[in-house]
């Protein structure tokens, strides 16, 4: 199992770095959904390390999870958009106090 | 090949492929066009090889695995690095169907359809409406600039490279023998019977039982995300009685960069 852990410690790592250095709010959010990817084949490979299904249980929740999330970030993207007209995260500077 | 040789090369992978990505990254410098596809391809390779190497024979690794994995991790990076928002979604796209291919490797075939599903067919299709409803002209500059890129490859190489090593250390002492039959794609069942149904039902039976509970939170979270969505992405759009009640002018001042033009004008007028 130990190269789809590392697999999905690439995918977590990339979608660390996107979204530590991307400007654009709409890649920031996607990066989130690749760190969601590396999660879920680490879920699924544990789980079958394991030999159970809690694994593949605990991905399809995280699914769930990253819908929600996927859905509140893109409204807030949406009325972010609206206000400043920009999808640039540093125009939003002001919201680190 | 022992285990400290391998951990050197596995770091002197990482450090070629995080160059690559530092690269690729969109910032003003220029370099060679070529640079961070030499780089990031090269390390790609050496990654594949050394853990193909490795771990391959057995084990739900061999030629698929390779496959999967490399289109997985090159659609990732280029997820990360792409200037513009659309490709992004495009290679995402992409990364997801080869991670669903693991998934179907490691014998989660519910898991993998239901990610294409979700995210190959909801997320993304949700992404790219936004990316229309929020579009720029032109090629706007905080596409073409990152912020921070050297701290952040760095954070990703510290955050991998610990994430590798513990793996590595802590994974040997686990048990390997795997209980589902986790080749039955590369290898189908030798008469001509019905391919294997998996876990499939398995998987639903522990939802519905153990974890019963959580899947009704689930579906209330689902909601709660949905009623949470609209009120926060909504546009007023100003009826008629309620204007001649309360002209937009007087409402509270949060409202303001929700207004919207009514629909229907003439019936303003009333």
């Amino acid at each position: 199992m130990t190269h789809y852990a590392i697999v999905g410690a690439l995918l977590f790592g990339l979608g660390l770095v996107g979204f530590l250095s991307r400007r654009n709010l709409i890649i920031v959010f996607l990066s989130t959904e690749l760190m969601f990817q590396g999660a879920v084949v680490n879920f699924v490979a544990f789980g079958r390390l394991h030999q159970n299904l809690q694994g593949q249980s605990f991905a399809l929740f995280l699914l769930a999870i990253a819908a929600v999330e996927a859905s509140l970030a893109l409204a807030l993207v949406v009325l972010l958009f609206r206000r400043k007209g920009t999808l640039d995260v540093d125009v939003w500077r002001t919201m680190q106090g | 090949m022992s285990a400290d040789a391998l951990a050197y090369i596995m770091y002197a992978v990482f450090v070629l492929g995080g160059l690559g990505i530092y690269f690729a990254l969109p910032q003003e410098g220029r370099w060679p066009r070529g640079l961070p596809w030499v780089l990031g391809l090269a390390a790609l390779a050496g990654f594949l090889v050394v853990l193909g190497r490795q771990f391959a024979p057995g084990d739900g690794g061999g030629f698929y695995w390779v496959l999967f994995a490399a289109v997985a991790v090159f659609s990732a990076a280029r997820v990360v690095t792409h200037r513009r928002p659309v490709y992004s979604a495009v290679y995402f796209v992409l990364g997801v169907l080869a991670v669903a291919g693991l998934l179907l490797l490691l014998s989660a075939e519910f898991v993998a359809v239901a990610l294409i599903m979700i995210y190959g067919g909801a997320i993304i299709v949700t992404y790219v409406f936004v990316m229309m409803l929020a579009q720029h002209a032109g090629r706007p500059v905080y596409d073409n600039r990152s912020r921070a890129p050297l701290g952040a490859v760095l954070a990703g190489f510290l955050l991998t490279a610990t994430l590798c090593g513990a793996v590595a250390d802590g994974i040997a002492a686990l048990p390997t023998e795997g209980y589902f039959d986790a080749n039955f794609i590369v290898a189908p069942p030798a008469d001509d019977g019905p391919v294997p149904a998996g876990n499939t039902a398995a998987v639903g039976a522990t939802l519905l039982s153990r974890y019963m509970v959580p899947l009704e939170i689930a579906g209330v979270l689902l909601l709660i995300a949905m009623v949470g969505a609209v009120a926060v992405a909504r546009k007023h759009v100003p009826s008629t009685e309620l204007d001649v009640l309360a002209p937009p002018t007087e409402r509270p001042l949060g409202e303001a960069g929700r207004q919207a033009k009514p629909f229907l004008p003439e019936l303003k007028k009333v």
